[in-house]
């Protein structure tokens, strides 16, 4: 139950962070959203069983090895993605603003092909 | 012929480590600009003559199976080649080497990283074609996006990262929400190997978990109603990673689809209707958002998008007929979108502008352009003796055939819309105006990337502007025999340097060839159907 | 000669002219003539072997057998009659190309011919086809070439040619709509079979829908109302491509079309009333509009489509008689208007003008001319004895008695009978105002090109009439020659009809109601040009506001604005609004599944451990207000400590690698992610009210279905078997005690080559980018306030952090490297090792007292690329023992008896080792800013290369002159 909700709250703030705008905040999104598939990912290998599965002893106890092995991967891809979405963050015009795109690229550039009307400030 | 066959097994992850491998090592050759060109450009052959190889192999049906690591099914990841994904890497290879023929001819892949790139990313793209694992899937589409993040913000000429940012983001998002899908299939059902989740989409838990991964999936392929960020994003690159793009990632993800539905799913009655609605809506608003836009990569890449509508026809129909029309349309739109997003790219580099009101007289100016261009576009709108009317025909056909006579009626609307869009590039850019004005916006782009100006940098474009105008004077021919469109022999001025066209041409000529040569290509696709619904051949071969 | 020989030999006449064009330049004309006449007379000798009832000769040669379609040629009486008009008429019209083209421009003829051939051959083809998809490409082919035709004429012909490929076109997909649907129901593609399958009697509602389909088709192609604007636009052609494409050869292809499909459809109510209606419509609106124009090509064009739609209405009637009537008719047409068309031609060459505002007393300077216009012209108005006179006198007795009510005899024949003498007068018209000095109108109004006609004004070459006087002259022999034409129409007609049918053609049919009504025709049509100016003075008023062109424009210009409507709707790079939709179809999924799947699972656990809802408390602590709050700084660091809650979630449910991964990836997020914030502003950006709320409902729906989800579908099962294998076995296969990283570097090293790849190129990525771009400007706090206290004194003020960082790193190495060996066998590995290692140089960063003196300098480039390759090496190794990334084990003796179990995965963790502990450099280093200070001097490298950093700074340059 525990487990549940903490996957449900963790998704929930992922979420909420990742539909407001500027990029750290989108960032911090997705680190949170991260959290909750992990997690659900562990739960799904089953939260009955939870020593750590080494051999020697007995296993009967031992978690499902499988997703931890997932888990361990999936962490260090986020890790690798959340970096280069940080850098994303610091180069560019103004700041990590992400829907300052459209009136800065028209406003900085009225010469540029991609100054469409029609596009949302 | 058994042990070649054994052989070629064996060497399936190869698909993978040599262009991981090659791609590390030049990395660390960042003086040796020709070397790495010529390396990338190697190994970017010897991948498609493997894939051709495997297209070979597994024509009569076999499933070419290797269990990496040797560890028993079940637990190994297996790799996994039948004529399906063995089609589309070869076709996928086709493409890549094409566009990546375009970066060297353009040089942008003299820059460090770019071959690199280039060969990590048909190598994530082969691991996801041949993986038989859900979760290795996952990596492998990591292994895809991360290059391209680097082609897509190192090559962009545009100044701000709007479109880069939103393209990173949306692909975490899908990401994320595969993984979701791929956890909750593994809570189920206690595997992510393909072959053991057949046909296990008869379990409601177990669809809905699938369908998770394929919403996710959905992202990624730019399906209404998530199909917006593709044209913001590639229209913010360099238009040849565009094309490069169009032909690996949405197709790739077209094929999880089509993988995924036709083994878990086995054409369960009601999420293929679901696809079909999708479908449907995805190609009529991806064909009119075409028809609306102002820009050449914009309009093409809205038009990729019900591209993507109409492939997904075909899994949706999940007759044999459906599939083999769905698999030759993908092989044909693959080829031609590829080729027209080249010639954008050619227009652009050259003219520093895709405007549609900007760009004018290509038609005598550049001949041969405009004859790569004509082509594709027919093609594309589905008209004969090109690729597009053999693929568009059985689609058609199909559907008729599977008694959704209303689709049908809706590709053939469709099609008229993408020839309206089509002939609106054609009357704006290639008929039209006089040259002078092309000449000032050809000498700007020298100017600007001479100057290492991006094309929204506004700093100095008076200058640059003065700059242009006055280079345009000095070249311009004496007053009366100024180049009208009467006299296309004026050779003066500026003209796409013919190895900019050279890759589009084949490209072009491929879809010619695909045309006259139909047969050639529904029998590739049927045999990529009929491998598609031989499930119990692909788990036999899986599982053993 | 062989059906395919013949389309084939068209071919080779294109390739052949493109050739000689080169060489002798227009005068490829006549060579191109000599080609296509060849084979009508070709053709001609093959006529009998189909005259005699409705016998034909068929050729197959297979082209997409899996489609069943086919190159199947079928030669009857209907097709060859259609072959013969398109090969003469072309060969007619190739000569008289030879004189019309000038002799200067020559490159572009080249093209010129090739696009005309190329239509000859696809008429051919399409009158040849019995496959009814080869029938729609040589139908869309001949679309094409009168597309790239019209096209190359000139910049004014781009807008017309566009219109006119894009009505073609879409009745092109109305014919491919009726293939298929036929295809599907009929199940053959053979045409002729399709066309005598029962289904067209058993069906009504799917012959009605193909009668449409093919209507459709057939009206855009001819011309009909209200598709008949194309025509008259397309006179921006040359006059060659207009006689040929627009009167003789490609608007017949609508009529070949319907008279094709006539055995099927024929005598359907749909059928009839459609082809009937539009086809008297557009014969008078054609004829009226003829009477207004001045353009001696445009009332051509409109007399055209007048023409079409009288046989189109022939048709439509449908019997046997109708249909050989609709045939000769065709062919009358086909020979005056050819004649006419070049006439203009001729007369825009000789005098400059067509208009016949200009034209002045022509009649006597170009008397060749004059005649061959008297000719076809009385042809055309249906006087005797030409054979436009027979074809219109058996219109008329078709009209009589269509069948039906009285009423509809006499309706329709009205209207033909008005038709008619407008034709008439139009004809007068074309007469007089060409050759006399009628100006057809009293006021000159904007559109007349003021230039006068030359007063030299001398009669054409000889060879140039001649081939315009040809066909004017074989309509005034076949008239009284009717006879010889009987065998021909008989054929063409029992084709059409489907039945067997003599045509029984005279020129004389005694007094009959028909002569009646041409006599009156021609009294009134008399009385019409005797009265033309009052005549003119009616039609100049406007009947509409608008023209049919202005329509067309309306829907294009209509369609696109819809379109940029529908682009509109994601035309944003704000990704928040491109990510609602996929939120709320995955929450609704995920909803979906609580309801549709069983909820298996205790939702309450009794056995829970209290610390689960400890750690549940601590999630909320933190991650609330990370979401509330607006200062990034407390945000990042709530979130990185709700990541250690995460950590200790792993740690409980037994992951321990996974909660040691946890712990030290979350501490180098966060500080990666200072390094990022010294660079941003101090708070978020402020948004909207409502959109906070939309988005927080969004959040908790998904929410929700998280928690619901992982309630449903979590803990149903016990440990799946292949967990239990790797508990099981993963000693005995792999000789590692510690599971989870046998998996990783065993059991599933591809994912984790794969992983460590992703690291290694993000790593080049971050470099890649900020080399291309700079970074933003560091906001450093305003110090001067504490000026001299011990706050600016940097180099103080890290002596503690450094001492620790000096005795420090050398350990946390040495553990790394600990970690890395025993990871097979406790908790540790590659990742944790690098890790650690990571932290490690993370601590002697934050040691140095300025980003210049930040101490690490390795080539992390050549590190991250050493991570993949030693992973994919070691992969390949695996080779050794047979496959790849299958890992090599062998012991070695330790000091003291005992033994290392060695094993390759150990080297491919190594790998992994590399790319993370590179990772961290190049994070540290570039976000840190440090190369930024280390700019290397400019290098010619092109731009994006990662190894030039001067475009960086002086594109930094100028944003602060921006700014």
């Amino acid at each position: 139950m525990s487990l549940a909700l903490s996957i449900g709250l963790l998704a929930a703030a992922g979420v909420y962070l990742v539909l407001q705008r500027g990029m750290i905040r989108i960032i911090l999104g997705f680190v949170l959203l991260t959290h909750a598939v992990n997690l659900l990912i562990i739960a799904a290998g089953g939260v009955a069983r939870r020593n750590a599965p080494f051999f020697g002893g007995d296993t009967s106890q031992a978690a499902d090895p499988l997703p931890q092995a997932f888990v361990l991967t999936a962490i260090v891809i986020a890790f690798a993605i959340t970096v280069v979405l940080a850098t994303f963050a610091v180069v560019g015009r103004n700041d990590d603003d992400t829907e300052a795109g459209a009136e800065a690229e028209a406003g900085a550039a009225p010469r540029t092909p991609i100054a469409t009307a029609g596009d949302e400030s | 012929m058994i042990d070649i066959i054994a052989l070629v097994e064996a060497l399936l992850p190869m698909f993978v480590g040599a262009p991981l491998l090659i791609g590390g090592v030049l990395l660390v050759l960042p003086r040796l600009a020709r070397l790495r060109q010529v390396l990338g450009m190697v190994s970017l052959l010897a991948v498609l003559a493997g894939a051709i190889v495997l297209v070979a192999l597994t024509s009569d049906g076999t499933v070419l199976v290797h269990q990496i690591g040797l560890w028993p099914g079940g637990v190994s990841i297996p790799f996994v080649a039948d004529s399906f994904s063995a089609l589309i890497l070869a076709v996928a290879a086709v493409v890549a080497t094409a566009s990546f023929q375009y970066l060297i001819a353009s040089g942008e892949a003299r820059s460090a990283s770019i071959a690199s790139f280039v060969l990590i990313l048909i190598g994530g793209v082969a691991g996801a074609l041949l993986t038989a694992d859900l979760f290795n899937l996952f990596v492998f589409i990591e292994v895809m996006l991360l290059p391209s993040y680097g082609l897509l913000v190192i090559l962009s000429r545009r100044g701000n990262m709007a479109g880069s940012r939103l393209y990173v983001i949306i692909n975490l998002l899908a990401s994320t929400l595969f993984l979701a899908g791929v956890g909750l299939i593994y809570a189920v059902q206690g595997t992510v190997n393909l072959a053991e989740l057949a046909g296990t989409g008869s379990d409601p838990a177990t669809a809905i978990a699938t369908a998770l991964c394929l919403a996710a999936i959905a992202v990624k392929a730019a399906v209404f109603p998530v199909h917006g960020w593709l044209a913001r994003a590639y229209s913010s690159t360099s238009p040849a990673v565009a094309a490069l793009f169009s032909a690996l990632h949405t197709k790739v993800a077209v094929y999880i689809v089509y993988r995924i539905s036709a083994v878990i799913f086995e054409g369960d009655g009601v999420w293929m209707t679901a696809i079909m609605v999708v479908a449907s809506l995805t190609l009529v608003v991806g064909a009119f958002a075409a028809l609306g836009e102002r820009e050449i990569r914009p309009l093409l890449v809205f038009q990729m998008i019900s591209g993507i509508g109409f492939i997904l026809i075909g899994i949706a129909l999940f007759t044999p007929l459906g599939l083999t029309a769905g698999i030759a349309y993908m092989v044909h739109h693959m080829i031609v979108m590829g080729a027209l997003l080249l010639v954008a790219s050619a227009i652009e580099q050259t003219y520093g502008s895709g405007r549609l009101d900007r760009v004018a007289g290509l038609r005598n100016r550049e001949p041969l352009l405009t004859a790569v261009f004509i082509i594709s576009a027919l093609s594309l709108a589905g008209l004969p003796p090109f690729s597009g009317f053999v693929a568009k025909y059985t689609l058609v056909l199909a559907s008729a055939d599977a008694g959704v006579v209303v689709v049908a009626g809706l590709l053939i609307i469709t099609s008229l819309v993408a020839l309206m869009s089509m002939m609106r590039v054609w009357a704006d850019m290639f008929n039209g105006k006089r040259h002078t004005d092309v000449e000032v916006l050809a000498a700007e782009s020298r100017i600007r990337s001479r100057r290492d100006l991006f094309d929204s940098d506004a700093v100095d474009a008076d200058e640059v502007a003065a700059e242009a105008a006055q280079a345009v004077e000095q070249h311009a021919p004496p007053r009366g025999i100024t180049a009208t469109e009467e006299d296309p022999h004026g050779h003066r001025g500026t003209r796409i340097p013919i190895r900019l066209i050279v890759p589009a041409l084949i490209l072009a000529a491929l879809s010619v060839a695909l045309g006259f040569g139909g047969e050639f290509l529904i029998q590739l696709a049927e045999q990529a159907s009929s491998a598609l619904l031989n499930t119990s051949a692909y788990v036999e071969a899986v599982i053993g | 000669m062989s059906l395919i020989a013949i389309l084939a030999s068209t071919l080779a006449v294109v390739a052949v002219t493109m050739v000689a064009t080169r060489l002798i330049g227009r005068n490829a004309g006549w060579l191109a003539a000599a080609g296509l006449g060849a084979l009508a007379a070709i053709v001609a000798t093959r006529v009998p072997e189909v005259l005699v009832g409705s016998s034909a000769v068929r050729e197959v040669v297979p082209w997409i057998p899996s489609l069943d379609v086919a190159l199947r040629l079928r030669l009857d009486g209907l097709s060859a009659l259609f072959l013969i008009i398109v090969l003469s008429i072309g060969a007619l019209v190739m000569a008289y190309s030879a004189r019309y083209l000038s002799d200067r421009t020559v490159h572009r003829h080249t093209g010129y011919f090739a696009w005309m051939l190329l239509f000859a051959f696809a008429m051919t083809g399409l009158v040849l086809a019995d496959d009814l998809v080869l029938l729609f490409v040589f139908w869309e082919l001949t679309t094409l070439c009168s597309f790239f035709l019209i096209n190359r004429s000139g910049r004014r012909a781009s807008a017309p040619a566009v219109r006119t490929l894009l009505t073609t076109a879409f009745g092109g997909l109305m014919l491919l709509f009726a293939v298929v649907l036929i295809v599907v129901r009929t199940e053959t593609t053979v045409l002729s079979e399709a066309l005598i399958d029962p289904v067209w009697q058993s069906d009504a509602g799917f012959t009605a829908a193909i009668a449409v389909l093919v209507a459709l088709a057939a009206m855009t192609k001819s011309a009909q109302f209200p598709f008949h604007m194309w025509l008259p636009d397309a006179m921006v052609a040359p006059t060659p491509v207009s006689a040929y494409l627009h009167a003789a050869a490609m608007v017949k292809a609508g009529i070949y079309l319907l008279m094709v499909f006539s055995p099927a459809l024929g005598g359907t109510v749909v059928w009839q009333s459609i082809l009937v209606s539009t086809g008297l419509i557009t014969a008078l609106m054609g004829a009226v509009f003829a009477l207004r124009r001045f353009d001696l090509k445009e009332i051509m064009a409109y007399s055209t489509i007048s023409q079409l739609g009288l046989i189109v209405a022939l048709i439509g009637i449908g019997t046997p008689s109708a249909l050989a009537t609709a045939a000769l008719y065709t062919l009358a047409h086909a020979l005056f208007k050819a004649s006419l068309f070049m006439v203009v031609g001729i007369v825009d060459q000789q005098a400059g003008t067509r208009d016949i505002r200009l034209l002045r007393s022509l009649w006597r300077r170009m008397p060749v001319t004059f005649v061959t216009t008297l000719l076809a012209g009385l042809s055309m108005a249906g006087v005797f004895p030409l054979l436009g006179f027979i074809s219109k006198e058996y219109l008329l007795g078709q009209t009589l008695e269509p069948g039906g009510p009285v009423w509809l005899g006499v309706l329709l024949t009205a209207t033909v009978v008005l038709g008619a003498i407008a034709t008439f007068a139009y004809t007068g018209r074309i007469l007089l105002g060409g050759f006399t000095d009628y100006r057809g109108t009293e006021r000159a109004d904007g559109d007349l090109d003021t230039h006068r006609m030359p007063e030299t004004v001398r009669e054409a070459d000889p060879l140039f009439v001649a081939t315009a006087l040809a066909p004017a002259l074989a309509g005034l022999a076949l008239g009284p020659a009717i006879v010889v034409l009987h065998p021909l129409m008989s054929a063409a007609g029992s084709a059409a009809a489907g039945q067997p049918y003599t045509a029984s053609f005279a020129l004389f049919g005694g007094f009959t109601i028909e002569l009646a009504l041409s006599v009156t025709i021609i009294a009134l049509g008399l009385i019409a040009i005797s009265q033309r100016r009052r005549l003119d003075r009616l039609l100049e008023r406007r009947v509409l506001s608008f023209t049919a062109i202005d329509v067309v424009e309306r829907i294009r210009t209509g369609a696109n604005t819809l379109g940029a409507r529908i682009g509109d709707t994601t035309r944003t790079d704000a990704p928040a609004s491109h990510m609602a939709a996929p939120w709320i179809v995955v929450g609704a999924i995920a909803l979906a599944a609580v309801f549709i799947a069983p909820s298996a699972g205790t939702v309450i656990d009794a056995g829970e451990p209290w610390t689960d809802a400890l750690m549940l408390a601590l999630l909320v602590v933190t991650v609330v207000p990370a979401v509330v709050t607006r200062s990034r700084i407390t945000a990042l660091i709530l979130v990185g400590g709700a990541g250690f809650v995460v950590a200790l979630w792993f740690f409980a449910l037994g992951a321990i690698d996974v909660g040691l991964t946890q712990l030290l990836v979350e501490l180098l997020t966060v500080v990666a992610l200072v390094l990022i914030l010294r660079r941003l502003p101090a708070v978020f950006h402020a948004v909207a009210r409502n959109r906070q709320v939309l988005s927080a409902a969004i959040a908790l729906g998904v929410g929700a279905a998280a928690t619901a989800v992982t309630l449903a579908f979590t803990g149903r099962r016990d440990i799946s078997t292949v967990g239990q294998y790797f508990l099981d076995e993963a000693p005995a296969d792999t000789g590692g005690t510690n599971v989870v990283n046998t998996i990783l570097v065993d059991y599933r090293a591809l994912d984790t080559l794969g992983e460590l790849t992703v690291i290694a190129v993000a790593g080049i990525v971050i470099m890649g980018m900020l080399s291309a771009r700079p970074m933003l400007a560091e906001r450093t706090p305003d110090l001067s306030a504490w000026a001299g206290t011990a706050l600016v004194r940097t180099v103080d003020n890290t002596l503690p952090i450094r001492v620790v960082a000096r005795w420090s790193a050398p350990l946390i190495i040495l553990l790394s490297i600990y970690l890395l060996l025993r990871g097979h066998y406790e908790p540790g590995g590659g990742f944790i090792a690098a890790l650690v290692g990571g932290t490690g140089f993370a601590l002697a960063y934050l040691g140095a007292s300025t980003d210049r003196r930040a101490p690490v300098r390795w080539p992390y480039r050549g590190l991250l690329a050493a991570g993949v390759i030693v992973g994919v090496a070691s992969g390949v190794g695996g080779y050794l023992v047979g496959s790849f990334l299958r890992p090599v084990r062998f012991g070695i003796p330790l000091p003291g008896g005992s033994e290392y179990g060695f094993t390759s995965a150990l080297i491919f963790d190594l790998g992994v080792y590399f790319a993370v502990v590179a990772i961290i450099i190049a994070v540290i280093n570039e976000l840190g800013g440090v190369r930024e200070h280390h700019a290397r001097p400019p290098s010619p490298a092109s731009r994006g290369s990662s190894a030039d950093d001067s475009r960086t700074r002086d594109r930094d340059d100028r944003r602060e002159a921006v700014r």
